[in-house]
């Protein structure tokens, strides 16, 4: 499988992920759901422990792999506390989904990843894609989990 | 008085365009948004890092693990608790497809640059739309519907 077959399938299961979301917002509250998630991501353990190599790990691989789930939950509930506080969903939300920006500035200073310039074209195609699809203008009832809070 | 207007969690007044005032309580929630971008960026840096020696599987039991701090803190905290047994349905759901979803994520960050899965993995709102419209019967509206144009766009650029 390639990084694109692989990205693909990123998009079309955490796309779905959105639409459910949408679906739930009515019936749970955001820090409900996110518990209800974290619930579901449990279920999913057996299937993923069936050949498992957890314990070959080294501590620094246990650690990267706790530090993303973490950072994950961080920015979920960053976002959440963002729209606590009075943020419009129609404008935090898509400066949220810019975040992938802060990967690729970090991927291009500390892993010397270098793109050329018809992927830097693509690339800053799909930021902005990304903004733009992410623009609510419906204003969300109260305590809703808005588009695309519980994946990045 | 509008229905949409009333908004007891401090969510700001409701325009009669349905738009919201983008200035007022900036500094309130302004940090807060920054830090999900940060966090989130973050997060697709060391998925990348992590993903380079750790197998996708493994690497969403340990992100399973990594988020179960925050399930305790908002559990001990026990604010805005809402849910009936749809949601939670919904919730255990999300978690299922998230959690193949974050898998298939680890793949293409161990296989793929992060410059360029962080960016094209961010295109996932293109299927929420799309879907929206069919299950859903929401209507897209006309920024949306530029960024699917781009999301095209982006992908046959990327894809060359």
């Amino acid at each position: 499988m390639t990084w694109i077959t692989a990205s693909l399938i990123v998009i079309v299961l955490w796309g779905v992920v959105g639409l459910l979301q949408k679906m739930g917002s009515n019936e749970s509250s955001s820090a409900s759901l996110l518990n209800w998630t974290c619930a579901g991501y449990v279920l999913l353990l057996p299937v993923l422990l069936i050949h498992s190599h957890l314990f070959d790990l080294s501590l620094r691989s246990i650690l990267l792999g706790l530090l993303a789930g973490l950072t994950n939950g961080l920015g979920a509930w960053a976002l959440y506390a963002a729209l606590e506080k009075g943020a419009a969903a129609s404008v935090a939300v898509p400066l949220t989904a810019l975040n992938p920006l802060v990967t690729l500035v970090l991927a291009l200073l500390f892993l010397g990843e270098r793109l050329t310039p018809t992927q830097t074209a693509g690339v800053v195609l799909a930021l902005a894609a990304a903004v733009m699809l992410s623009y609510e203008t419906v204003p969300p009832q109260p305590n809703t989990t808005p588009l695309s809070a519980l994946v990045p | 008085m509008a229905a949409n207007s009333v908004n007891p969690s401090g969510s700001p007044d409701v325009q009669p365009d349905g738009h919201t005032r983008l200035n007022r309580h900036l500094w309130k929630w302004l940090p807060w948004a920054l830090l999900g971008f940060f966090w989130w960026g973050l997060f697709g840096f060391i998925a990348k890092v992590g993903s380079a020696d750790v197998d996708a599987r493994d690497m969403q039991v340990l992100f399973t693990l990594g988020t179960l701090p925050l399930v305790v803190f908002i559990l001990v905290r026990r604010k805005g608790m809402r849910n009936n047994s749809k949601g939670r349905v919904i919730g255990l759901v999300i978690g299922l497809v998230a959690g193949l979803g974050n898998a298939a994520y680890f793949v293409a960050m161990g296989r793929g640059q992060a410059s360029l899965v962080g960016p094209v993995t961010s295109l996932f709102p293109l299927v929420t739309v799309l879907l929206a419209t069919l299950v859903l019967k929401e209507r897209f509206n006309r920024v949306q519907a530029a960024g699917v144009v781009l999301a095209i766009i982006s992908a046959v650029l990327l894809a060359t």
